[in-house]
């Protein structure tokens, strides 16, 4: 929790350097990201309690917990995507230009995410006999959490090289790719993975999945790019 | 890049993402043969003794769900959720819902553990793991934890920290009875 608020912090004010190159100001900036963040924590309770509402209708005071494992995560990304749209429409903050100024804050988020899964145990490997394997849960294994944070810190390292004059769009959509490329790869090394139907690994078709999309949108941006 | 370049190395890299997917899927393996104190593991197994004298293990209750609950007297959030996990076990135990709380007795004053139980009240049983067996088998770092273990003896969740709401136990005692 500590590394990802840290990550966090990093992440903001990274993207605050930036943001004006993408037309957000930081103040839209800062307040965008406080008021999902918000949205975060509210909607992973509120989708947990109605998950669970034959629970908390016998203790409805679990409600107000202080407890973070209340949390449903769907839901929370889900609450924070729709403040922030509502933020974005009542400020008139352009779409594509918005999240390529948050792209910096995601990145960051995701090399925070990899090391907290790499202090918490979380996200581990497939047992293996490789030279680089780390011991873990009574085992010798891949080390993912390493594979994660080494992606993502690539993934940082490339967009915050991408050049100024790419259509709005192009920077986050870069982010979203080569996060969706690293998981579709890193996924096969967990031992931990959910798995669909004949071993296929549910997070690998999403991450497939959403590279396509990001491809689609790719070619989207650039043909509105073209036509603007 | 042009246009047609760009389409060519995405249906380059999709078919190698796809050709990738059928290719790990030969190597899937579950975690749950392995031991380890983690979500998706068999619990690792324990024996002690209980205030009272008896020797409980854990693989004993295989077939129940089981709360393992590691705590000490002197820990403030132990003793908070104490009561919440007595109703629950009152409530439960009928459905095959098992409580085994550890006692950190190396950690903590052994004296203290019995008037504690009578304090609160507890009936489920209390065990004294004098060695840290139970300790060091679930590389316990932070008090409490609790391990919640289903029927087929595999934990289905770690809370780490607490005080564990009412509500929180009840959801997590659901899905282990299931």
């Amino acid at each position: 929790m500590i590394l990802l608020i840290a990550a966090a912090w990093i992440g903001l004010s990274l993207a605050e350097k930036r943001a004006e190159r993408h037309g957000v100001s930081k103040e839209d900036l800062n307040n965008i990201t406080f008021y999902s963040l918000v949205a975060l924590i509210l909607g992973g309770r509120v989708f947990f309690v109605l998950q669970n509402l034959s629970a908390f209708v016998k203790s409805p005071l679990g409600i107000f917990s202080i407890n973070p494992d209340l949390f449903e995560p769907t839901g929370a990304f889900a609450a924070a995507g729709v403040v922030a749209l509502i933020y974005g429409q009542r400020r008139s903050l352009k779409f594509w230009s918005t999240l390529d100024a948050l792209a910096p804050f995601f990145s960051i988020l995701a090399i925070g995410l990899g090391l907290s899964h790499l202090a918490s145990g979380a996200f581990f490997g497939k047992e293996t006999a490789l030279p680089f394997a780390i011991d873990l849960w009574n085992a010798a294994r891949h080390p993912t959490q390493i594979y994660e944070t080494l992606a993502a810190l690539l993934t940082f390292g490339l967009v915050w090289r991408i050049e100024k004059n790419q259509p709005p769009g192009f920077l986050f959509l870069a982010f979203a790719a080569l996060t969706a490329l690293s998981q579709l790869v890193i996924q096969a090394f967990r031992a931990d993975a959910a798995v669909i139907f004949n071993g296929v690994i549910q997070g690998q078709v999403v991450a497939w999945f959403a590279l396509a999309l990001c491809f689609v949108l790719f070619e989207f941006r650039f043909k509105q790019a073209q036509n603007g | 890049m042009k246009k047609t370049q760009r389409l060519v190395l995405y249906v380059f890299i999709l078919t190698l993402g796809a050709a990738w997917i059928a290719y790990a899927a030969n190597f899937t393996s579950a975690s749950g043969n392995t031991s380890a104190p983690q979500t998706g593991f068999t619990a690792p197994d324990f024996m002690l003794q209980s205030i009272d004298g008896k020797t409980y293990a854990l693989s004993e209750f295989k077939g129940s769900a089981v709360l393992v609950n590691l705590w000490a007297t002197w820990c403030p959030p132990c003793r908070a959720e104490m009561p919440a996990i007595e109703k629950m076990y009152r409530e439960y135990q009928d459905q095959g819902f098992v409580v085994l709380a550890v006692n950190m007795t190396y950690q903590d004053d052994s004296a203290a553990v019995l008037p504690f139980a009578q304090e609160y009240n507890l009936t489920f049983p209390i065990l004294l793991d004098e060695k840290s067996v139970v300790g060091s088998a679930y590389q316990l770092r932070s008090l409490p934890t609790s391990y919640f273990i289903n029927r087929a003896g595999v934990i289905s969740e770690v809370v780490v920290g607490g005080p564990m709401a009412e509500a929180l136990l009840r959801t997590r005692i659901e899905q282990i009875l299931k």
